[in-house]
């Protein structure tokens, strides 16, 4: 290919931008927002076929799979369009990293594309910019670059597993073979690799098959908790927690409460001494050649237990150890499970760059800091905010001749470089990448998109010289050479069902595992745990305000996250829950909260990274500190010897919900009952209503509703984000927040129904009960509140008038009131968010100032399964009818349907034994009930938690 | 129009005593004014009560209306189901037909009393008589029918002897 | 009691009492009237900018937040509704007990009992996410073919306030008749002698408009205090008919009575000294009056302290957790410090009216009825915020924190009470001319 090429259209190079093709560039970015409203271009294949005809209707939903990365790793989905505008994503049933289930980075990622704040045009150094103008820059300093070889020329990506993306880059290299491509992960996995590298001589992914595991031990991991694998995890290991004979055993070993913690049957908190003393221990009672360390009785004994379950369940016991482990835990951790025939698959790693993330970017920082770097583009990456040395970073880019960043946002590191280009939304364009398990699928757009952008592999495509590439014809590139006979259908088929059929790495057999001595730790002083943050991830959602006001499954705060301490620390520091501390490791210093949480490890401070945002719009701009300044060189997961010092008491974080016990009673809320006691015939407390002198009316047609099981919830907020993405409920922000209100119609209330210093922590999904003798429904002035025959608690919005006696008639506070007029979106202050618009459900009214709004049990999906079944002329079917919350769950533990089908799911549920009535003394008799939870406890182990 | 002699006195037991002296001189025909409620000269027992039976009337109508539009609403025009409670719930509904039932009550009472008492009636022969100025505040008038023979004119003026004044009126 | 005299020997003759009363309204304003004007004038501003405030931003600009979604909006309700209770309640009860001492204060009783439940009445609308539908609450015919729920203890309020209002109307324009023909007579110029005339309706005096009079006051009377007693007991339904621990208290109505006559008598014995100081009507407004009023006042804080009891005794006896839970929380919980201050207030304080010294020192007297009337507002806003604040589910525990906007509004409301009262005060006389001129006169006869 030739090294230079004329671009066809666009100005003159360094033209100066004068005022008509300024404003001509704004309107371009501002007007094409809605008005390029529509179907893409190409040709894109709907998820289910259906008959032509119907479907075509205008305000038809048509579904589509396509896919959206997690830290690069793919993960399917299928989203909901109509008239040409995705309105909300689902997981895709046939993704193996989805199963049909979501997490709250799917379900949200739809605002992202709607964005007000979302970068629409490039900027360069002369400001304002078409995406033609920085091409031509680009190429032109590329075409310089042919000098060196590239010698100059530093791409920084994030993770990548897209095949297409990496054909570029190979491309890219071939081009240029002196050029560096840097690559890391903040939430990286390096310990891992260098865990497995120590006992198998290479790095290796363990994927653990928990659908076979009847004893799991988790060392510092947390396979529930947030990331690519979090919803087929859950899937797989809360199938086996729901009692009965095939329930598994969970032991947790944490620093800090993790949601596997709060789902474990066994937890104990551990900081790093402790933790190495119980993996030493394990092993060595399973043989190692290991020296007994020494330790607190309460981990000698839950060593004895695990140990000992492992044997037991030989072939069927599981050990992982955690991202934030040192990679001598991980080496351990695969020579125990080698030693129980564990069921795990070891393949290679799907991210094929060789280099592990620290030491990536540690040689980046430094050529960039030594001046060997003349030429740097960042794609999709934002070292500025995540990486340690940010500040020095942005310095040193600041010093760079060429220097451009590609992104969904005018972000930290685009605001260091000259040139910042927009990508485009990955609804917005054609991609590819492999799941985390290996397998690989499609992204095709589902929307034309909305402002003058280009998809990351057209701009690799770029940087390897083919300007004018179309996304799609560079995936198909990709595709078609290992085409197995028809090409054109593997594709079609591959684009309907959102995975393509062809294998990932299939499990390698792995050299034996070696023994590996870990080098004893000493006491240390008090150690700062960084974790992902539960909806930020490592910050890169700072500016989706769905994710902000998506409470911490744990502590329930929203927009900041606060420092979490033992008790015990926070006395000897002399620190009490809410103060204010600065806390940091010399000169790296921060600000934050303290959070004092009995469920704590002693001596580790535990906070999620993601916080401290410096440039995430007005959502995501300025709140706390910024935590990834204080890792260090090496993108450490903790850090020895921090200090905190306190600055006075602060104001509590934001959080919506502040007690978690109901003194002595909690267990009435949130019943847990012990496998034993369940066979022995238990029951966790009264599901028949009492007496009443009220006769309930005749059930019309169908009596809906719901049964959420607290044994399978893992508290990870999908449903949520869900609801909020399917009914318009909008975002309060945080000065709303903080004087009491919100507005989530589903929230998921945790409740700590243990001894103070082991809480036991659980969660509770608390929808509309839709009770049948409705308390809220009898003080309606107005009729705004009425039930209808199918048994919902229907709220007419139009009629209601504000009074509010529901709500504070309502003993689950359930509704939520308008008390400004929140769909104005104030908390993106001066931003144009007519965007947001294009988003919300053109099923559902949105309310204004005033009006009480709650869940409808999703009415909307209701009435379409009505208006189907009549249109095919049979009744509908169990499971025809799915709420938004419950398609999200990706334990299912949600269940919806129809009580007058005696044979339907819920009304089978209702039967269990583990079945009761939130509150059923007052007898409200709600249509929404829950399954108790159940622990498997170890009778070797005193405290059962 | 009757033609009158009109006694004004200055307190209440005056006008008692003048009265009761006229009303045994014969005179029939005896009219007070005064600034408050004083019992009757004469207890001819003019009746009073069927205000109280005005008023009975009408707090059963307003009460029954006001239940009617309750039934009518809640359990015929638009019947729903509210929280399980039956469509009449008539222990809840007795409220809003108390409330309005009293009122309708003392809308009636009033009616009745204005109808009975002349009221309104804005323009009185009264209030071309200087002394009537007084009747409201701290003047107690007694006007007798005045006799045609001037004998009877005598004993009247002898029963009336304790009045400041003694005007001929036209009432 | 009754062998009691309620005029003073001081006491002017009846010209001289009526000249006394009538002269604020005939008279020329003082400069007194001027600056007080002026006061509550500035005040009412400040509740009119307060709503005003409300109505641009929505409830927002309150401090109710998710759980506690009822705040100052209802209390201040509450409260102008009890005092509101007490004026009509007063003269009625006291009109049917034949109290002869009711003469000299029933009138600005009423007329307190109007502009009270006037003022209550603004409350439930304004609190409205959308007050501007408030009529919804009415049964008319409309195209949605939609009608009130009645079963709803807000639509029995609608009710209830409606015909309070408008009954109290009638019952003052009744006893005021008789002195609007002493206006008419004592007034100078045409005009006013004709709007007067007018409104006097031609009132003669005649011993059978008298007899009339009498009969159709005694009969609404009797009405009003039924009337009084089921509007508040409504009121209390508002709390009782809920299931909220703390709120379905079958003892709110009889107890929400009871608190109505309270603060309202502590209104009256305040408005009386302000009045008898104002009007110079020591004679006919006696320190053996505020004695009186000081003895109910007194036996109203027993029952109220007994009604308090009674509510822990239900929680503690009834072994209900959630109720039990709920005493903790009013007792331990952070609402602690108003609590006490409202059992002090209402219950402790009145107890210095067992002494006769106390009760005789019309400076003691108001001075408490005034701190009572401060303590019956903290029991109206606690029994919003105890409940709503602490109910079945602990994720749903908020606490309240009231903003600016809340305090203009119901301290406005105070300077729109004075306001009303000042302008009435020009208008119509604060005390009955004929029933104290009956009183002075039989007591001078006596």
């Amino acid at each position: 290919m030739s090294p230079t090429f004329t671009v066809t259209r666009g100005p003159r190079r360094g033209a100066p931008l004068d005022r008509r093709r300024a404003l001509k560039l704004l309107a371009a970015g501002a007007a094409t927002a809605l008005a390029s409203c529509g179907p893409p271009r190409e040709a894109i294949v709907p998820y289910a076929r259906v008959g032509d005809g119907e479907d075509l209707a205008p305000g038809a939903i048509r579904r589509y799979a396509t896919t959206l990365t997690l830290a690069g790793y793919g993960r399917g989905v299928v989203g909901r369009v109509v008239d040409g505008r995705p309105i909300k994503l689902e997981g895709n049933p046939a993704h193996p990293a989805s199963l049909g289930g979501s997490d709250v980075f799917s379900e949200a990622a739809i605002l992202d594309l709607y964005d007000p704040w979302r970068a629409k045009a490039a900027a360069g150094p002369t400001g304002v910019a078409a995406w033609l103008d920085f091409a031509e820059a680009l190429t032109a300093r590329l075409a310089g670059h042919a000098a060196d070889r590239g010698a100059g020329l530093r791409l920084l990506t994030g993770r990548v597993t897209g095949p297409t993306q990496l054909r570029l880059i190979k491309a890219i290299q071939a081009r240029f073979p002196a050029m560096v491509w840097a690559r890391y992960e903040p939430l990286h996995d390096d310990a891992e690799r260098q865990g497995t590298r120590l006992a198998y001589g290479r790095p290796l992914t363990p994927r653990p098959r928990f659908a076979e595991a009847d004893v799991i031990l988790c060392l510092g991991a947390d396979p529930l908790g947030p990331g690519p694998d979090q919803v087929a995890w859950a899937r797989a290991v809360m199938a086996r927690r729901r009692g009965g004979a095939a329930m598994s055993r969970l032991y947790v070993a944490e620093p800090g409460l993790s949601l596997t913690g709060a789902a474990a049957d066994h937890r104990l908190p551990a900081g790093p001494l402790v933790m190495q003393a119980l993996g030493l221990e394990v092993a060595r009672r399973l043989g190692a050649p290991a020296q007994p360390g020494e330790t607190t009785p309460r981990a000698l004994a839950f060593a004895e237990a695990v140990a000992a379950d492992l044997v037991a369940h030989k072939g069927r016991a599981v050990v992982l150890a955690g991202a934030g482990q040192p990679a001598q835990m991980h080496a351990l951790a695969a020579w125990i499970n080698q030693t129980v025939a564990a069921p795990v698959d070891v393949i290679d790693a799907i991210d094929p760059n060789p280099d592990d993330h620290a030491e990536s970017l540690a040689r980046l920082t430094r050529d960039l800091q030594a001046g060997a770097v003349t030429s740097l583009v960042v794609l999709d990456a934002n070292p500025v905010h995540d990486a340690p040395e940010g500040d020095a970073i942005a310095a040193a880019i600041g010093r760079l001749p060429f220097s451009a960043d590609l992104g969904l946002y005018k972000d930290e590191t685009a605001a260091a470089c000259r040139w910042g280009a927009p990508l485009s939304h990955p609804l917005e364009g054609w991609s590819d990448a492999v799941g985390p398990d290996g397998t690989p699928s499609l992204a095709q757009p589902l929307i034309r998109p909305l402002y003058d952008s280009r998809t990351a592999e057209q701009a690799l495509a770029l940087m390897a010289g083919e300007p004018d590439a179309a996304a799609r014809d560079l995936v198909r590139a990709t595709w078609r050479p290992g085409a197995a006979g028809d090409f054109e259908a593997e594709w079609r088929q591959a684009l309907i069902a959102g995975v393509l059929r062809r294998g990932g790495p299939a499990p390698t057999a792995p050299p034996a595992a070696r023994w590996v001595e870990p080098t004893p730790i000493t006491r240390s002083p008090l150690i700062l745990a960084l974790s992902p943050h539960p909806s930020l991830w490592d910050g890169r959602y700072a500016a989706n305000a769905w994710l902000q006001e998506c409470p911490d499954p744990l502590t329930k705060e929203v927009w900041g996250q606060s420092l979490r301490l033992s008790p015990s620390d926070a006395r000897t520091l002399g620190l009490g829950h809410g103060d204010r501390a600065r806390l940091g490791f010399g000169s790296r210093t921060i600000e934050a909260n303290v959070r004092v949480t009995p469920d704590q490890a002693l001596g580790v401070a535990s906070l999620p990274l993601g916080g401290g945002r410096a440039r995430a719009g007005p959502i995501g701009s300025g709140l706390g500190g910024n935590p990834a300044r204080l890792r260090g060189p090496g993108l450490a997961w903790s850090l020895e010897g921090l200090h905190i010092e306190r600055l006075g008491a602060g104001r509590d974080g934001l959080a919506t919900q502040a007690d978690h016990r109901l003194d002595g009673d909690t267990g009435e809320l949130l019943p847990t009952m012990s496998l034993a006691a369940l066979a022995a015939g238990a029951r966790p407390g009264a599901d028949r209503p009492p007496p009443s002198l009220l006769t309930t009316p005749p059930r019309g047609e169908h009596a809906w509703a719901m049964v959420i099981d607290a044994a399978a919830c893992i508290g990870c907020n999908a449903c949520v984000v869900a609801c909020q993405a399917e009914n318009n409920v909008p975002v309060v922000g945080p000065d709303e927040i903080a004087v009491g209100r919100d507005m989530h119609w589903l929230r998921v209330d945790r409740y700590d129904p243990g001894p103070d210093d082991d809480p036991n922590a659980g969660f509770l999904p608390v929808p509309c009960m839709q009770c049948e003798q409705a308390p809220c429904e009898p003080v309606c002035p107005v009729e705004a509140s009425v039930h209808d025959s199918e048994g919902l608690n229907d709220q007419v919005y139009n009629r209601c008038v504000g009074t509010r006696f529901c709500q504070a008639n309502c003993p689950y506070k359930v509704r939520r009131f308008n008390f400004r007029d929140y769909t104005a979106g104030a908390p993106w202050r001066d931003l144009d968010v007519t965007a947001l618009k294009a988003q919300r459900n053109p099923e559902v009214s949105v309310r204004g100032r005033g009006v009480m709004e709650k869940c409808t049990y999703c009415v909307q999906r209701i009435s379409a399964a009505r208006a189907e079944s009549a249109r095919d002329g049979r009744p509908i079917a169990d499971g025809a009818v799915k709420t938004a919350c419950q398609t999200a769950c990706p334990s299912e533990a949600i269940s919806f349907g129809d009580l007058e089908d005696d044979a339907s799911r819920v009304a089978g549920l209702r039967r269990d034994p583990r079945h009761y009535v939130l509150l059923n003394e007052l007898g409200t008799r709600p249509r929404t009930t829950y399954l108790a939870r159940v622990r498997n406890p170890n009778p070797a182990l005193r405290k059962p938690a | 129009m009757t033609r009158g002699v009109m006694a004004v006195f200055a307190a209440p037991d005056r006008l008692q005593q003048a009265a009761s002296a006229a009303r045994d001189a014969g005179f029939r025909q005896l009219e007070v004014f005064s600034p408050f409620e004083m019992p009757e000269p004469e207890a001819d027992g003019s009746r009073t009560d069927f205000i109280g039976w005005w008023t009975a009337l009408g707090g059963g109508l307003g009460a029954a209306v006001a239940y009617g539009v309750e039934w009518f609403s809640a359990a015929y025009a638009y019947p729903f189901n509210s929280g399980a409670r039956p469509l009449n719930s008539w222990p809840v509904f007795l409220f809003a037909p108390f409330e309005v039932g009293v009122l309708v009550a003392a809308i009636f009472g009033l009616v009745a009393f204005l109808r009975a008492a002349g009221l309104p009636r804005l323009h009185h022969p009264a209030f071309e008589i200087a002394a009537m100025a007084r009747a409201s505040q701290d003047r107690f008038l007694l006007v007798v029918a005045r006799p045609r023979s001037s004998a009877r004119r005598a004993a009247l003026d002898e029963a009336l002897s304790g009045a400041l004044e003694i005007v001929e009126v036209e009432l | 009691m009754s062998a009691r005299r309620w005029t003073t020997a001081r006491a002017p003759g009846l010209s001289a009492l009526d000249g006394r009363i009538v002269r604020p309204v005939l008279g020329r304003p003082t400069r007194g009237w001027w600056l007080a004007v002026a006061g509550s004038g500035a005040l009412t501003l400040v509740m009119l900018a307060g709503i005003a405030w409300t109505f641009a931003e929505g409830i927002g600009v309150w401090g109710n937040n998710t759980s506690v979604v009822w705040g100052f909006g209802i209390a201040n309700y509450v409260w102008w509704i009890g005092i509101g209770n007490a004026g009509t309640l007063i003269s009625s009860m006291l009109l049917l007990t034949r109290q002869r001492w009711r003469a000299s204060i029933n009138r600005f009783a009423e007329s307190m009992t109007l502009f009270a439940a006037a003022i209550a009445g603004v409350f439930p609308i304004i609190h409205m996410g959308r007050p501007m539908f408030w009529y919804w609450l009415a049964p008319y015919p409309n195209t949605m073919s939609l009608w009130p729920q009645w079963r709803s203890p807000l639509v029995w309020d609608f009710w209830a306030i409606l015909s309070y209002i408008l009954f109290s109307l009638i019952f003052w324009y009744v006893g005021l008749l008789p002195d609007l023909a002493v206006l008419r007579d004592r007034a100078r110029g045409l005009r006013i002698r004709q709007v007067y005339g007018a409104l006097a309706l031609g009132w003669l005096g005649s011993a059978r408009q008298w007899r009339l009079h009498g009969k159709l006051h005694r009969t609404l009377a009797m009405l009003a205090v039924p009337l009084v007693c089921s509007v508040h007991s409504i009121v209390g339904l508002d709390f009782a008919a809920s299931l909220m621990p703390g709120w379905a208290e079958t003892i709110f109505p009889p107890y929400f009575v009871v608190g109505a006559m309270f603060s309202g008598f502590c209104v009256v014995i305040v408005l009386a000294a302000v009045i008898r100081r104002a009007l110079g009507l020591q004679s006919v407004i006696t320190d053996a009056h505020f004695d009186v009023m000081a003895r109910i006042v007194l036996a109203a804080a027993l029952i109220m302290g007994a009604a308090y009891a009674s509510e822990w005794f239900a929680a503690w006896y009834g072994g209900d957790p959630a109720e039990a839970r709920f005493l903790r929380f009013i007792f331990l919980g952070p609402y602690q410090p108003l609590y006490v201050a409202m059992l002090a207030l209402n219950v402790g304080l009145p107890q210095l009216l067992w002494l006769p010294r106390v009760r005789r020192d019309v400076g003691a007297v108001v001075l408490i009825a005034l701190l009572v009337n401060v303590g019956m507002w903290l029991e109206r806003i606690l029994i919003i915020l105890e409940t709503l604040s602490h109910d079945y589910l602990p994720s749903s525990w908020r606490l309240f924190r009231p903003t600016l906007t809340d305090g203009a509004i119901l301290v406005g409301s105070l300077g729109l009470f004075a306001l009303l009262f000042l302008i009435l005060s020009r208008v119509a006389p604060l005390v009955s001319i004929h029933e104290t001129g009956e009183l002075v006169v039989t007591e001078a006869a006596a």
